[in-house]
């Protein structure tokens, strides 16, 4: 039986070779230039919709006796290439692997399928009395399983930390066609390694009692302040999620929307409390102490209620390069100065979630278009806010494809070492997410990593491409949306 | 056919450059597939959804990709229900995107589909999509109703409550007349309200309606258009604006849907529901009523007046409420897609408890009335206005 004639027998309409199909499946949200997507495979050859676990175990196990190799795929709304194929081969499509499997109301968690989304989720611990721990400012789309698999920060982890720390077992597929529960510490190589080990088809999580929540806004003068807030806040019973934005952003996201800015200086924090412990006159205090003031009530509510939007400034882009990376709070207001003097012609957005621990995830976006000649060249400004971070005990963000080679430095000697180990012994011919882990490799010199290339290609490029900022083509909303 | 002069900048420079440069700012999170009704009918495959046609849409503008049969097919896969563009990250007028591509597959000789043709045909003949005599638009009135010759009020009966789904049509108009409200129709002259035809891209003939129900506007010296229809009204509000200005001709009226006329009355007191309706309901917001047309509260609150009244809340509602699967051309095009959308939100209505599942648009009823019938679904279908009237005292 050829590859093809054995896939279809295991998937029937469930898979697809259909060229029009394919291309659907040969990108994620970030906007790569077309010369680096051409170093790789991109496009698929097969797309399978698995919509069970068992689905997943037999691609894998065709995916094996083939020597194809297999992307796992949430909703591809990570940016880091990690959804996108390397070297070809198949995309399983997990977005319909989407059931809710199990609520334990008295031990507070709950099994589902890796595709089921947060959004979702969230409505269906409701009626159990419980809600997410954490989850991805994507909710309305990303999948449990993607977020994961990708590691990150989000909403609720001020209080709660990680996606890693809320999740408490998890079952991965393998190649063999098997699939094996791991809990605690045997769980974690597969945190944040993008299905470079296998694919997980259950994930066991940590949920919180629904309380409601009682969003805050606050201004503060400078990023310093902000820092000073948010560690305090962090000491707060009632804290729950904060994040930030600097006025920069505020600016550029009142323009998208057609209104006045929230804030035109300075930094907006917005702070969910849990409202039956929240004491609205001791943030005030605390505010007042580092210098801020709490905004109108108005001003919050808007905030809480556009928190999964924070992309909306796209729309006076039309594009947008974003640079990532954790900075612990005494670092925030040096990488915040860096980062004005080093893009001092550019309209950037800074937001940033605060983390459990003392740390914060910065966002910055930096808005270009895509379709304009110089953008394969002002890609590379996308890399300086990690850049300046690291000066201040910054890290990276995530791996994904584009910064594999960066992997070590976020996963730390020794859990890259049990992850080199791991890879040898699961996947020996680099089957599984190919590229995820230390690759991909240049097409025309399979000894460099092409993230590595990246990496040295845009800390060449970086001076240069600081200076060629962008001017906007256009500021205008799109009539006709109701959003 | 794939250059950007083939893109549909010839028939409406402004819009099409517009449409360009916002499927540009997507920022594929992904947000419009999963809330999409029509994108799990593809087989799961990301290709069906609004995402994945926005990223095809880009190519094709820019001529890297070209309109295929298959392609065709999936851009007119869609109820143009607004749930994407509700939820869109960057706030992409899709509707208006789905629906001048269609325009400009119809001008390429490329669409529409097989039934929307017919629904042409029908049209051009008949002045309606179900090819029914003009003589045969006026079968709701009953001999209660008295239509004047001309009142402030005109009613808009529209074809599918005028000749399909009366029970809408009838019984608001019987609200007005036991009220004493004046209102005119001019059955027999009425001409679709060409949403069947706007929705999947056939603007000439669309064009030809439009500008004989302006004519008959004018001629009656109505100031308001009342229609129980959310279509009809949508098209009413939003395009008929437009399309005056663009054939020259006056539309110089305000569009109401008749839920927006009972809360007018509720509010004056002219309307006291006093008999109980003891029934728990479940209510549907239409998609070209609420999200089209923003009445979330309208029906709410009529639903609030009637004594007797348990409102039991789908989980997706309001902005957020799921798609019948009728609207855009899907119904006759794509039956089986339709009807299982439909099933799919008549199990929602279903488990939520209620007697009742309440809608306020005929295009909704005719969708659900058949899913229930269909699944043997155990609970009833009503028109809002049926439930208004029966808390009047006669
Ligand atoms: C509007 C918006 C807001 C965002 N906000 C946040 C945020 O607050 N915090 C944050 O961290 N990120 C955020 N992101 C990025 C992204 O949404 C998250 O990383 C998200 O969790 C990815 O989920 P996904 O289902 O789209 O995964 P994908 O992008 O499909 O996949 C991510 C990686 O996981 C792998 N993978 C997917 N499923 C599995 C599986 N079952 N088993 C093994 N490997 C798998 C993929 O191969 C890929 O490498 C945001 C993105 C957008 C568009
Ligand atoms: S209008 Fe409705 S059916 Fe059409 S793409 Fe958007 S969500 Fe899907
Ligand atoms: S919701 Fe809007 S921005 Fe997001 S993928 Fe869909 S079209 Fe693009």
């Amino acid at each position: 039986m050829t590859y093809q004639e054995a896939a279809e027998h295991a998937f029937g309409q469930a898979v697809s070779f259909d060229p029009q199909i394919l291309r659907s499946y040969d990108h994620d949200l970030g906007e790569m230039p077309r010369p680096l997507m051409a170093l790789i495979q991109h496009r698929p050859h097969t797309v399978v919709v698995a919509r069970s676990a068992a689905d997943v175990a037999t691609a894998l196990s065709l995916a094996k006796r083939y020597d194809v190799p297999v992307t796992p795929r949430g909703q591809a709304s990570a940016g880091y290439g990690g959804a996108i194929p390397s070297r070809g081969g198949m995309v399983l499509d997990l977005s319909n692997c989407n059931r809710i499997l199990a609520v334990d109301a008295d031990k507070n968690t709950v099994d589902v399928e890796p595709g089921v989304v947060w959004e979702d989720l969230s409505r269906a611990l409701a009626p159990h009395g419980l809600d997410n721990r954490v989850c991805p400012t994507s909710a309305p789309s990303s999948t449990v399983g993607g977020w994961f698999a990708m590691g990150g920060v989000g909403i609720g982890s001020l209080r709660y930390g990680s996606i890693r720390d809320s999740v408490l077992e998890i079952d991965v597929a393998g190649l063999d066609g098997t699939i094996r529960t791991f809990a605690g510490a045997d769980m974690e190589p597969f945190h944040q390694t993008c299905g470079g080990l296998g694919v997980i088809t259950r994930l066991r999580l940590a949920c919180r009692p629904a309380e409601a929540i009682l969003p805050l806004a606050v201004r503060l003068p400078d990023a310093a302040a902000a820092a000073r807030f948010l560690e305090t806040l962090a000491t707060t019973p009632a804290a729950y999620s904060a994040s930030l934005v600097n006025a920069g952003y505020c600016a550029l996201r009142a323009q998208a929307e057609g209104h006045r800015p929230a804030i035109t200086s300075g930094f907006l924090v917005s702070i969910a409390l849990l409202a039956p412990q929240a004491d609205t006159a001791a943030i005030a205090r605390l505010a007042s102490d580092c210098g801020g003031e709490v905004l109108d009530d108005a001003v919050a509510a808007q905030e809480w209620e556009g928190r999964y939007y924070p992309m909306r400034i796209k729309k006076i882009g039309p594009s947008a390069l974003v640079g990532e990376f954790f900075i612990p709070f005494e670092g925030f207001a040096a990488t915040s100065a860096d980062l004005t003097a080093a893009l001092p012609d550019d309209a950037f957005g800074l937001e940033a979630f605060a983390v459990r621990g003392g740390k914060l995830a910065v966002l910055v976006y930096i808005l270009d278009d895509a379709k304009a000649l110089l953008y394969p060249l002002r890609m590379a400004k996308a890399m300086i806010p990690l850049r300046l971070a690291a000066r201040h005990g910054g890290a990276p963000y995530a791996t994904g494809m584009w910064f594999s080679a960066l992997a070590k430095g976020i996963y730390g000697p020794d859990k890259y070492e049990r992850i080199a180990r791991l890879k040898t012994a699961r996947d020996s011919r680099d089957l599984l997410n190919p590229g995820s882990i230390g690759g991909p490799w240049l097409p025309f010199l399979p000894i460099i990593s092409l993230s590595r290339c990246i990496l040295w290609g845009t800390a060449c490029l970086a001076p240069l491409a600081a200076r060629l900022s962008y001017t906007r083509r256009r500021a205008t909303k799109h009539p006709g949306a109701t959003a | 056919m794939s250059t950007q002069e083939q893109s549909p900048t010839a028939r409406d420079a402004a819009l099409a450059k517009m449409l360009a440069e916002a499927v540009d700012t997507c920022a594929r999170c992904g947000f419009c597939k999963v809330s999409c009704p029509t994108y799990p009918f593809g087989g799961g495959f990301e290709t069906f959804s609004p995402r994945a046609k926005v990223a095809f849409l880009k190519d094709y503008f820019e001529g890297r990709d070209v309109l295929t049969p298959e392609w065709v097919d999936r851009l007119y896969r869609c109820t143009t229900c607004e749930r994407c563009q509700t939820v869109c990250q960057t706030a992409i007028p899709l509707v208006a995107l789905w629906e001048s591509v269609r325009a400009d597959i119809v001008t390429k000789g490329l669409g529409p589909m097989p039934a929307h043709k017919k629904l042409r045909a029908l049209a051009e003949k008949h002045g309606n999509p179900y090819g029914e005599s003009a003589s045969r638009q006026s079968q709701w009135l009953s001999p209660e109703h008295h239509p004047m010759e001309a009142a402030d009020i005109l009613i808009f009966g529209g074809c599918t409550a005028s000749y399909r789904m009366p029970s809408m049509l009838q019984t608001g108009v019987t609200i007005l007349t036991r009220l004493g409200v004046p209102y005119a129709y001019a059955g027999g002259e009425e001409h679709c309200c060409a949403s069947p035809l706007l929705r999947t891209g056939q603007l000439d003939v669309a064009g030809e309606l439009i500008g004989k129900n302006l004519d008959l506007f004018a001629r009656t010296g109505a100031r308001t258009l009342v229609t129980p229809c959310g279509g009809c009204s949508k098209t009413l509000k939003h395009d008929y604006p437009v399309w005056a200005e663009k054939l020259g001709k006056p539309f110089d009226v305000t569009v109401r849907h008749f839920s927006e006329v009972y809360v007018d009355l509720l509010r004056q007191g002219r309307i006291k529901p006093s008999v109980a309706v003891n029934k728990t309901v479940t209510f549907h917001d239409p998609c070209h009523v609420g999200r089209s047309q923003g009445l979330f509260d309208e029906p709410r609150e009529i639903l609030a007046a009637i004594p007797g009244i348990k409102l039991l809340e789908m989980p997706r509602c309001r902005e957020s409420s799921r798609c019948c699967g009728a609207g855009g051309g899907v119904k006759a095009n794509y039956p089986q897609m339709a009807a299982a959308i439909a099933r799919e939100r008549l199990d929602e209505a279903v488990a939520t408890g209620a007697d009742t599942l309440v809608t306020m648009c005929p295009f909704c009823q005719g969708s659900f009335s058949q899913a229930i019938k269909e699944s043997e679904a155990s609970i009833g279908l009503s028109g809002l206005e049926e439930l208004l009237l029966a808390s009047l005292r006669q």
